[in-house]
């Protein structure tokens, strides 16, 4: 793993460096409300997340020292694990255990310009897993080594994730399984 | 790793190829690093070509999604906490230090006293030293052996 590029900017925060914060936020605010949105499928809720997510940024700017994962790493799991919170709090599960079995029945057709809105909808229908690995992976841009470091998986698991949470979300969005 | 499992000098095959499609989509770059000059040379082929036109499709209306760039409200509320958020994780740290140190410190102290009790020798009981015949040199008393006469 090469230099973190966040390094140098998290030791200004700690430092009480006005303009770092300034610049972190500028570089951070837009991946982690993309993230949390993408995750969540709810404005508001996204936005209770973020604030949440820079809170412990700045809580732990001080003590960060770049151990196996990267800072941006690290804030996607300090935002993934809020929005899973999130998630168990919104449909009460009894158990930490959220669904694996996506909901495969098609959307209905977007109306012209409601496209992104559908996909939003079967996002949210996919298993939160999936998910993940699709956001940080296509939406995010992460590496797969990235993606599974911040998922705490193998890359091999990512892979199977990815590929199931692809074949769900085609079976919503296009109507086939993707088996053709 | 399994980013590390094929190199580009590993020719890639139909099977891989497929997987990594269904797996990354149709845009080369996001697929793993190790992997991306084969199937570079692998997707110039009819087979390829055809794999990532299937994948591309769910591509397109991916791209459909967009989220909307942060509020400036949004903006101004997680600057405004962030000095007072600094400040406190720096005393939290500070403080958890303190108590780092105070804890190492009493663990030398109790080091250190079992230390000195192990290795310096039974101290004569004051009983002892305060007994008028005891000399530097020991006990002065009558010997037990002329006691009795």
């Amino acid at each position: 793993m090469g230099a973190d590029p966040d390094e140098e900017l998290v030791r200004r925060i700690s430092a009480g460096d006005q303009a770092a914060v300034q610049a972190m936020v500028a570089r951070k605010l837009p991946r982690v409300l993309s993230l949390a949105t993408r995750m969540l499928g709810d404005a508001a809720e996204a936005e209770d997340v973020v604030q949440e997510t820079f809170v412990r940024i700045w809580r732990h700017a001080a003590g960060w020292r770049q151990g196996q994962a990267r800072f941006d790493t690290w804030i996607h799991r300090v935002t993934l694990n809020l929005c899973y919170d999130r998630l168990r709090r919104r449909r009460e599960w009894t158990t930490d255990e959220l669904p694996e079995v996506a909901d495969s029945a098609p959307l209905p057709d977007a109306l012209p310009g409601d496209e992104g809105r559908r996909v939003q909808q079967a996002l949210q229908r996919i298993a939160p897993r999936q998910r993940e690995a699709i956001v940080l992976v296509y939406y995010q841009e992460m590496s797969n080594i990235e993606a599974a470091g911040a998922m705490q998986v193998s890359v091999d698991a990512l892979e199977s994730l990815l590929a199931r949470g692809r074949r769900a979300l085609q079976a919503l969005l296009i109507g086939d399984n993707g088996d053709d | 790793m399994a980013e590390n499992r094929k190199t580009a000098d590993t020719p890639m095959d139909a099977r891989r190829f497929a997987a990594l499609a269904d797996a990354y989509g149709s845009a080369l770059y996001r697929w793993p690093r190790a992997e991306q000059a084969a199937a570079t040379l692998f997707a110039q082929s009819k087979e390829g070509r055809a794999i990532l036109d299937r994948a591309g499709r769910l591509d397109a209306i991916l791209d459909r999604h967009h989220v909307e760039a942060p509020s400036r409200m949004l903006h101004g509320e997680i600057i405004a906490r962030a000095t007072t958020q600094i400040r406190q994780g720096r005393h939290r740290r500070l403080w958890w230090l303190g108590i780092g140190l105070a804890g190492a410190g009493l663990a030398g102290a109790v080091a250190g006293l079992a230390l000195v009790t192990v290795v310096t020798p039974d101290a004569p009981s004051d009983q002892y030293v305060m007994d008028a015949n005891a000399t530097s040199f020991g006990d002065a008393g009558p010997d037990a052996d002329t006691e009795d006469l």
